[in-house]
C-alpha cells in the first residue's frame, strides 16, 4: 500500500471490480475515455474481468500495474495506475479515473497522481512516465502544470465529445524532471485534512 | 488494386510475402515500426505478422509496386478507431533502391487517398524519428502536420531519442488529383528485380 495525505494506492481488489460497472457508466468514463459514452452490461464488465484476470498471470513486459485510490476512511475511488508499460524503453503511460464525481476537483487526483509517479521512477527504474488527455479536461491540465509534466503534443481534431472535436494532448515528465513526492507535497503545500469531499465538481 | 501515378496499390501477397522476408528485418522496416523492439525476424514471424494483419480488422497491410509491377514496399493503417474515424499511418520502402523515391511518396498519397477518400477517414497519424530525413521529407509533402515532439521517448541505437509527430486532416487533403498535380512526381526509372525463388518451386525440383 502506498500511503498518502488524502488517499492510499491499494491492489484493485473485489470492492474496485464491484463498482467497475458504475464506473464504466458515468461521466467518468466520458472525461476518462476522451468523450466515449459506455453502455456496458454487468456481463461486458465480468468478461472484461475474466480477460484481466487471465492476462496478470503473464510474463509479459508490457503489462501495466493497477492500484486502486482509495480514501483515507476506506472508500473506494477509482483507478489509478500504469497503462502501459514498456521495460525496453524505460517508459511508464499513465492513466487515471477517479469514479466518484463528487471527489473530483478535491485534490485527491494529485495525491494520487505524487504516490504513483514516486511508485514508477523509485521502484520501477522507469525514465519517463506520459499521459495523454483531452483539450477539455481542464481538471488533468492544471493537475499536469501543478505536478511539472510538459505538454508535448497536441493531436488536433482527435477527440469528439457530444458532437465537438477536441484534440488529445501529450504530456511528458522525464525522471531528472521529477524532484520527488515529497518535494512536490512542499511546494503545493498539501496536507491530511477530513475525507468527506470538500468542493465537488460535476 | 488501385492505381496511383506511380506505384498501384495491391493485396499483399505472392512476390510480396516472400520478399518480406528480407524486408522485414532491414533498417527501413524497423524505422517504419520504432515501437517495436529491435529482433530478427525468422520466416515464421514474417509468416505470423502477415496473417495477423489480415485478420486485423482495425487495420491493412498493403503493397506497393512499380508500374512495371515491381514490388517495392508496403503502406499500412493501423488502429482505426471508428467512432473518431483515425488511424495510424505507416509506409516503408522494403526494396532499398526506393528509399527516398517518389514512388514511396506516391505510395504515402495514395494510402492517404484511400483512408480519406474510401474508408471515410477523418484524421491520420504518422510518426518519424526527428534523425529519418527521408520519412520527414515524405511526410510533409504528403501535407502532413507537425504537431509535436515527444521528448526522449524510445530507445534507439545506444540511446533515447525524441519521437516526431504528425497529423493530417481530412479538411486538409485536397483530394489524391489535386494533390498529384502539384507535386511533380517523378519515376525511378529502375529495372525489376529478379523475381524470388519460389519455396515450393524450389521443393519440388528437388525431389
Ligand atoms: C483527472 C482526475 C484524476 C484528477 O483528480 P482530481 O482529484 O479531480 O484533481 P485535483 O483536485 O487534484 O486537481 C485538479 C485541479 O484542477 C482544478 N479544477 C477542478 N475543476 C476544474 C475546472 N472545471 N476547470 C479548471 N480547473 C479545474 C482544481 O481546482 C485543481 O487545481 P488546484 O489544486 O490548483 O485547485 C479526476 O478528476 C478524474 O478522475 N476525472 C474523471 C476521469 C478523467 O478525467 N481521467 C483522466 C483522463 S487523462
Amino acid at each position: 500500500m502506498l500511503e498518502g495525505l488524502l488517499v492510499n494506492l491499494v491492489p484493485y481488489g473485489k470492492e474496485f471490480l464491484e463498482r467497475d460497472h458504475r464506473w464504466m457508466n458515468n461521466q467518468a468514463s466520458f472525461w476518462s475515455g476522451g468523450g466515449e459514452r459506455h453502455f456496458m452490461t454487468q456481463a461486458m464488465i465480468a468478461a472484461r474481468h475474466a480477460q484481466w484476470a487471465e492476462e496478470s498471470g503473464d510474463i509479459n513486459d508490457e503489462l501495466g500495474v493497477a492500484f486502486g485510490v482509495q480514501s483515507k476512511d476506506g472508500t473506494p475511488l477509482g483507478y489509478f495506475g500504469i497503462n502501459w508499460l514498456s521495460a525496453h524503453h524505460r517508459l511508464a503511460m499513465l492513466g487515471a479515473k477517479i469514479g466518484e464525481p463528487q471527489y473530483w476537483g478535491g485534490g485527491y487526483g494529485t495525491d494520487a497522481l505524487l504516490l504513483l509517479l514516486d511508485y514508477t521512477f523509485d521502484w520501477l527504474d522507469v525514465r519517463k512516465a506520459w499521459l495523454m488527455t483531452t483539450s477539455m479536461n481542464a481538471r488533468v491540465m492544471r493537475q499536469m502544470e501543478k505536478v511539472g509534466f510538459r505538454l508535448e503534443v497536441r493531436q488536433r481534431q482527435s477527440a469528439l465529445a457530444d458532437g465537438v472535436w477536441y484534440d488529445w494532448l501529450a504530456y511528458g515528465l522525464l525522471r531528472e524532471e521529477w524532484p520527488g513526492r515529497a518535494a512536490l507535497v512542499e511546494q503545493l503545500g498539501l496536507r491530511e485534512r477530513a475525507t468527506a469531499p470538500e468542493s465537488g465538481a460535476k | 488494386m488501385i492505381e496511383g501515378t506511380l506505384v498501384d496499390l495491391v493485396p499483399f501477397e505472392d512476390d510480396f510475402a516472400l520478399y518480406l522476408e528480407t524486408w522485414m528485418n532491414e533498417e527501413a522496416w524497423f524505422r517504419a515500426h520504432l515501437w517495436e523492439r529491435r529482433e530478427p525476424h525468422t520466416e515464421h514471424d514474417v509468416k505470423k505478422y502477415i496473417e495477423r494483419m489480415e485478420k486485423d480488422e482495425r487495420g491493412a497491410l498493403i503493397g506497393f509496386q512499380a508500374k512495371n509491377g515491381d514490388p517495392i514496399g508496403a503502406v499500412i493503417f493501423d488502429h482505426e478507431w471508428p467512432r473518431v474515424r483515425k488511424a495510424e499511418a505507416r509506409f516503408f520502402a522494403g526494396d532499398s533502391r526506393y528509399e527516398g523515391s517518389d514512388e514511396v511518396l506516391d505510395a504515402l498519397l495514395m494510402l492517404v487517398r484511400y483512408c480519406f477518400e474510401t474508408r471515410n477517414l477523418h484524421r491520420l497519424d504518422a510518426v518519424a524519428l526527428p534523425f529519418d530525413e527521408v520519412r520527414l521529407e515524405h511526410l510533409r509533402r504528403a501535407g502532413f502536420v507537425h504537431e509535436g515532439t515527444l521528448r526522449q521517448h524510445i530507445r534507439w541505437d545506444g540511446d533515447y531519442v525524441d519521437m516526431e509527430m504528425f497529423g493530417l486532416l481530412d479538411s486538409e487533403w485536397p483530394g489524391y488529383a489535386a494533390k498529384v498535380a502539384g507535386l511533380d512526381l517523378q519515376p525511378s526509372g529502375l529495372e525489376p528485380k529478379p523475381r524470388p525463388e519460389k519455396k515450393d518451386e524450389k521443393k519440388d525440383g528437388a525431389g
